[in-house]
């Protein structure tokens, strides 16, 4: 893939996304917004709105009915299995609402496996784990299994293993719906300093007003269509 | 991949262990039947060949009868030149066997002469350990019957009774021999209907003295029947001899192995059958449970293929770990069994046609239990396939939507 110059880092072209069935549903509706290197940018909208379809299509996950998604400028939508697996590991970093870290990994195993996905070493991967576990705060719980970590620090996990291999961008779906608000907000925090400190992009998914408010630019969905887009300053 | 893959298969502790045990004790139950058929069929084989077969034997090669040759070998001593040169070669000795009519003053019975050498045949056969009273042929006109024919023939020990063949010429050739011994071995053909003498006293009776009509030998090993009748063969080739190995002339053992196999095999195809159900119910159950996490392992750049070798991984180290535990059980099993015997009651089952033990010495049958534990192992990585095909066919966003 190219990159052209002065390109988007991602830019979403009409998208559109069907789910086939008895009664089609379009879950995503001719969509087409970009999003620049270094935003901390949300994807507001009520729940069914269509924001975990559309992370799911940027985060090339899922494939749209129509239209494209361009990475760097390089469509990636109709890219092969293989091709898009290692579009992933290399580019893309995900924090989900659920955590899903895998139950039998440590911790830090959780961390590194993107590390060992890209065939590096042990000592590489255990110091580069380690280091975004100190980054999220949790390097002393490195060996701990998840379900000896509360949920915050599961989160916290889960966003150490989206940044450890330095992704371009880091795709978070409703990343606090699942704490209580303290705890939420004190993750926020941690993206937003690694946005700000690390220069990690990042596009997260929220309808909850008071997460909304601690991103810069907000990009509004209803019934699965653009509602518009607010910027506030840094 | 290995790491998380052995710690998968430990996940549900319960399930795996449940699964590990069912191939173990799969395994297990192949490998002791595997050696079970063998050893019977070892100790047929010994048990036959061991009391009037012999494990080659060298005839003259018009002879139809291979059990009882019609033909005589007039010098057998380019015979036992070939043989004494074979190092593989336990003994070897010329002997008669002749359909004969024995006759006391009560009675006349038709019996089977064996004519042999006493020294050198007690290497070959065991019939020398079955004396039930008296003892074993040393030479002269002895003679050691079977119990039974010795009752049938109203024979004690010390009296004497006449034995009649056709001799070389033509002619009924008769002479006296003196019951020295009596044997029991079970077997109800061999203790009715069997008569040992001294060789050199039969060809006489014959008028074929130093003529045999086969030469038998044992072997240091069995297994070596093959190569050493070869080796034989091209020794005595341009001579009018041929050179049979136990299983040219006991048909029947032969048989009996053949459908003993068969039935192995019908049982081996049921317990593999079984092993690759419970590995498949497990692999699919595993599945189900975590379609998630593979969306979850997609999602960060986990290759289709990479998600197969993760399960495919998993598998095998569930089926190494039954199949390390099963070769365990499988040889403590063969070795226990191998010392202290299992009693069966296939003795009386065979004992008609020759004298065989009810029980069973179990011994390892190496070559056939590497072949069960591959099979075993090719199973649980086979069994694995479609549900790990079905993971990497997964959609990431569908596997992460998965609850």
């Amino acid at each position: 893939m190219s990159k052209p110059a002065h390109a988007p880092l991602v830019e979403v072209r009409d998208v559109e996304k069907i789910y086939p069935g008895g009664t089609k549903v379009a879950a995503v509706r001719g969509v087409s917004f970009s999003v620049a290197r270094g935003e901390f940018t949300a994807l507001a909208g009520p729940s069914g709105s269509g924001k975990s379809t559309l992370l799911n299509v940027i985060g090339t996950l899922d494939r749209p009915t129509k239209g494209e998604v361009l990475f760097e400028g390089a469509p990636v939508s109709r890219l092969g299995a293989d091709q898009l697996a290692d579009f992933r590991l290399r580019a893309l970093g995900f924090v989900f609402q659920a955590y899903n870290l895998v139950p039998v990994l440590t911790a830090v195993e959780n961390v590194e496996y993107p590390l060992v996905l890209q065939g590096a070493g042990y000592a590489e991967r255990r110091r580069e784990a380690l280091e975004a576990l100190r980054r999220v705060g949790l390097d002393k719980e490195a060996d701990r299994l998840p379900d000896r970590l509360s949920g915050g620090q599961q989160q916290r996990v889960a966003v150490a293993r989206a940044i450890v291999h330095r992704p371009a961008l880091v795709l978070a779906d409703e990343p606090t719906a699942n704490l209580d608000s303290k705890t939420g907000a004190a993750l926020l925090e941690l993206m937003e300093e690694l946005n700000r400190e690390a220069g990690v992009t990042f596009l997260f998914s929220s309808h909850d007003p008071a997460v909304l408010s601690r991103a810069r630019r907000v990009v509004r969905l209803a019934d699965g269509a653009l509602a518009g887009e607010e910027t506030r300053d840094a | 991949m290995l790491r998380l893959a052995w710690r998968n298969v430990w996940r549900n502790r319960r399930r795996s262990l449940i699964n590990a045990a069912s191939m173990a004790f799969g395994l297990a139950a192949i490998m002791f039947g595997q050696s079970l058929m063998r050893s019977l069929q070892s100790q047929l084989v010994e048990k036959s060949t061991g009391s009037i077969t012999g494990q080659i034997q060298i005839q003259d090669p018009r002879v139809e009868q291979m059990k009882m040759p019609d033909r005589f070998i007039k010098d057998p001593a380019p015979i036992a030149a070939a043989v004494a040169r074979d190092p593989r070669v336990l003994a070897g000795a010329g002997r008669i066997t002749l359909t004969s009519l024995i006759s006391t003053p009560q009675t006349s019975v038709g019996v089977l002469v064996v004519a042999v050498d006493p020294a050198v045949q007690e290497r070959i056969t065991d019939m020398s350990r079955y004396v039930s009273s008296g003892r074993y042929l040393s030479g002269g006109k002895d003679l050691y019957l079977g119990d039974k024919l010795a009752r049938r023939l109203d024979l004690r020990l010390g009296e004497k009774a006449v034995i009649m063949a056709q001799a070389a010429d033509g002619s009924l050739g008769a002479d006296v021999f003196r019951l020295v011994g009596t044997f029991h071995t079970a077997s109800e053909s061999f203790d009715n209907s069997i008569a040992y003498v001294p060789l050199p006293a039969f060809q006489a009776l014959l008028g074929r003295p130093g003529q045999i009509n086969n030469y038998v030998l044992k072997l240091k090993d069995l297994d070596q029947v093959d190569a050493v009748r070869d080796s034989l063969e091209s020794a005595l080739k341009g001579r009018p001899v041929r050179v049979l190995t136990w299983k040219d002339i006991d048909h029947e053992i032969l048989g009996v192995e053949q459908f003993q196999d068969a039935i192995l095999d019908v049982v081996l195809v049921v317990v593999f059958a079984i092993v690759a159900l419970g590995i498949l119910n497990t692999q699919l159950m595993s599945l189900f449970e975590r379609v998630r996490e593979f969306g979850v392992l997609m999602s960060i750049g986990a290759r289709p293929r990479w998600i197969l070798r993760l399960i495919l991984t998993e598998s095998a180290l569930l089926g190494a770990v039954g199949v390390a535990a099963g070769t365990a059980v499988g040889a403590a099993l063969i070795w226990h069994f191998g010392r202290a015997g299992l009693p069966l009651p296939v003795g009386q089952a065979f004992s008609y046609f020759l004298p065989f033990p009810s029980v069973i010495y179990l011994r390892p049958s190496w070559g056939a239990h590497a072949f069960a534990c591959a099979a075993v192992f090719a199973i649980a990585l086979l069994s694995a396939l479609p549900p790990a095909l079905r993971a990497a066919r997964l959609k990431p966003a569908e596997a992460l939507r998965h609850v």
